[in-house]
């Protein structure tokens, strides 16, 4: 390998990695960040208090409320048979009401009507959604399991998310997501910082007085963070893989691939930032003015299919996008080939045109 | 040993977009000798220092820097020339060794000539720290010759200092000043810009800048005798200006210029008859003593003249 490289690699990774705290903001922060969006930040709704109206006779609405209730998302409510449901919810006693017809669930399903009539709270709308789909699946898996019928197609029809994470753990959703913001936001910063800091400082005089190709500095200071993004991509993977029980369900090749070009890209982003910037200070905030919208418009935390049709158009121009469908796709769908390749192809896109754009404008800020 | 000038420049100039920062300057620098660049901030020198490290191409004229030109966009120059910007050249946050070892790897040194060399330098240096330690602990002195160290690594023949000592202690920089003799010694060309006077004259010759232009080349000794060719005399009112007796002398015939110099005066007269005659009498409260003009009483004047 050639000698200067080399000693890039040496002294960039001794610089970066000497400082304590440097070390905890790059390996630490990414293992905590999964915490507490694994864990604390979860969509995943518990203790739902229920209320479960049906007549005393109803054998099948007391066999699906036992189903509710050992399903670990509800609890039972107080309350007695002839109390209003939506005064129940009204005065906070109760998340959710569901109320049985009169004449019995088992009855009023053979005539082909099975209507349950659901109470939600919706003061929280993210809460209500995900106790509406609750609720859907329960009653749909104790129609299949209590002899609906064939005949009978059940009255609800499942969410595509279920089908991928059927005990609905968020985690399992939101942890790939993570694992692609925190390297994005970690090598971006990372070389936009380093490169803007060697001119403020002005030991950029010293480099550009050596005798080096254009490509030779720019590939120098740029590869020592393209190896430190990969390995916190790898230490996020282990912790997603250990700590929260994310499978990896696909080849491996392709996580290795899809993070590498991912890697280059948000490198040479973070080397545009570079050039553009004056300072430190500026390159960190250039850093952010791109982060945000990017992990805002990825599908991260929001879905991108939502968004207006224009939205969703400049979202395909988003690295952290493709990075976390390839992501989902490898571990928690065993990475079809089709998701696999179009996503890598405009990644590999983006990374070609923001290396080149990067070259460009770093060898008019050489002098 | 190559034989020729190891700078010959001629009518240089160059041009960022509008401004002209250099202007139309032609010297030559003979091997082994200390040239300065002295001027004020912004008067082109570091400029003019970028461009012959070859990291600006000349907007016109030209430069031969140890014999070569800038055909090759100025990578061959880079190749035997050191330099020692005026901003951080080590990095506060590696250590000796982590410095000297990014250093050799810029200049693509085999490993194994680059401790050898890193050896040398260290005795020429008298460094003789650990490699382990960390550049921000070391005073401002030792991390200037460090940085210079830094800098010669690759063993170039022209070596470009800009403003090296800056913000030095003053034992500090009489060590620095040595090792720049002994370059000089050693073979090397030093070109080295200073705000010192002290400094500039010890250098073999001197070149003065000011707003891209070179308006004054010559040895301490030459530009002196240029601005100055009559003697000069310094007096001392011992605390009490004598205005009317200041007035009376600026009348004086054969005074060539009358400037206050700190808490004194100096004269300089156009000969020793004009000296004598015209400082015969002196009041009781003025004494005079013969003077050598300093470097700054030269600069003052020829920026003066250049301005007029």
């Amino acid at each position: 390998m050639n000698i200067t490289l080399r000693a890039f690699i040496k002294k960039e990774l001794a610089q970066t990695l000497r400082d304590v705290r440097m070390r905890v903001l790059l390996f630490g922060a990414p293992v905590i960040q999964l915490t507490i969006f694994g864990l604390a930040l979860s969509t995943e709704i518990k203790n739902i208090k229920l209320a479960f109206f049906y007549a005393p006779d109803d054998v099948m609405a007391r066999r699906l409320e036992g189903d509710f209730y050992s399903s670990g998302w509800f609890k039972p409510v107080d309350f007695t048979a002839g109390e209003d449901p939506l005064e129940l919810i009204v005065s906070g006693r109760a998340d959710a009401a569901i109320i049985a017809p009169d004449e019995g669930l088992a009855r009023s399903s053979e005539r082909g009507e099975g209507r349950v009539q659901l109470l939600v709270d919706a003061s929280n709308a993210t809460k209500a959604r995900t106790v509406e789909t609750y609720v859907k699946t329960i009653i749909s898996a104790g129609w299949a399991g209590k002899g609906g019928g064939a005949a009978n197609p059940p009255p609800v029809k499942l969410d595509v998310r279920v089908l991928y994470n059927p005990a609905m753990e968020s985690s399992l959703f939101l942890v790939p997501g993570v694992m692609g913001m925190v390297v994005c936001l970690i090598t971006i910063i990372l070389t936009a910082m380093s490169l803007a800091r060697e001119r403020e400082m002005g030991t950029f005089e010293t480099i550009v007085s050596a005798p080096l190709s254009d490509a030779e500095i720019l590939l120098g200071k740029t590869i020592p963070f393209v190896l430190l993004g990969l390995a916190v991509t790898a230490l996020t993977l282990l912790a997603a893989y250990f700590f929260f029980g994310v499978p990896v369900r696909g080849p491996l090749w392709q996580l290795a691939l899809g993070s590498l070009v991912f890697i280059i890209t948000t490198v040479s982003v973070g080397t545009l930032i570079s050039t553009i910037a004056k300072n430190q200070q500026q390159a960190m905030l250039g850093g952010f003015i791109f982060l945000f919208p990017a992990i805002l418009m990825s599908g991260i935390m929001y879905p991108v299919e939502n968004m207006p049709t224009t939205v969703i158009a400049a979202a395909y121009l988003n690295p952290l996008m493709c990075f976390m469908r390839i992501l989902r796709s490898v571990l928690l769908k065993g990475g079809e080939a089709y998701v696999f390749w179009t996503n890598m192809g405009a990644l590999a896109l983006m990374a070609m045109a923001a290396g080149g754009l990067a070259y460009n404008r770093f060898k008019q800020t050489l002098d | 040993m190559k034989t020729g000038p190891a700078l010959e420049v001629k009518n240089l100039s160059i041009k960022f977009g509008d401004f002209t920062a250099v202007d139309d300057v032609s010297f030559s620098v003979a091997r082994g000798e200390i040239f300065g660049f002295l001027g004020a901030n912004g008067a082109g020198k570091t400029t003019a220092i970028r461009t012959l490290c070859g990291l600006l191409v000349p907007s016109s004229g030209s430069a031969l820097v140890g014999g070569l030109d800038f055909s090759d966009g100025g990578k061959g120059i880079k190749k035997i020339v050191g330099y020692m910007s005026q901003k951080f050249t080590l990095y506060n946050d590696l250590t000796v060794g982590e410095n000297l070892d990014f250093a050799a790897g810029l200049r693509k040194m085999e490993p194994r000539y680059a401790a050898e060399r890193r050896r040398e330098l260290f005795e020429l240096i008298g460094f003789d720290r650990p490699l382990s330690t960390m550049v921000a602990s070391l005073p401002g002195g030792v991390k200037q010759e460090l940085a210079l160290a830094s800098a010669i690594l690759h063993d170039p023949e022209v070596v470009f200092l800009d403003e090296p000592t800056s913000g030095v202690a003053p034992a500090s920089r009489a060590r620095f000043w040595n090792l720049i003799r002994k370059l000089t010694e050693m073979g090397k060309t030093v070109i080295v810009t200073t705000h010192y006077m002290d400094e500039a004259e010890q250098c073999g010759r001197i070149a003065l800048m000011s707003a891209g232009r070179l308006i004054a080349l010559g040895s301490p000794e030459e530009l002196k005798r240029g601005a100055f060719p009559g003697p000069m005399a310094e007096l001392d009112f011992k605390g009490t200006e004598d205005v009317e007796f200041i007035r009376s002398l600026e009348k004086a015939p054969g005074l060539l210029e009358l400037f206050p110099h700190g808490m004194r005066w100096h004269a300089a007269f156009r000969d020793q008859a004009a000296l004598s005659a015209a400082l015969t009498g002196l009041p009781p409260s003025v004494s005079s003593r013969p003077v050598e003009p300093s470097l700054e009483d030269v600069f003052i004047r020829i920026i003066e003249g250049a301005e007029r």
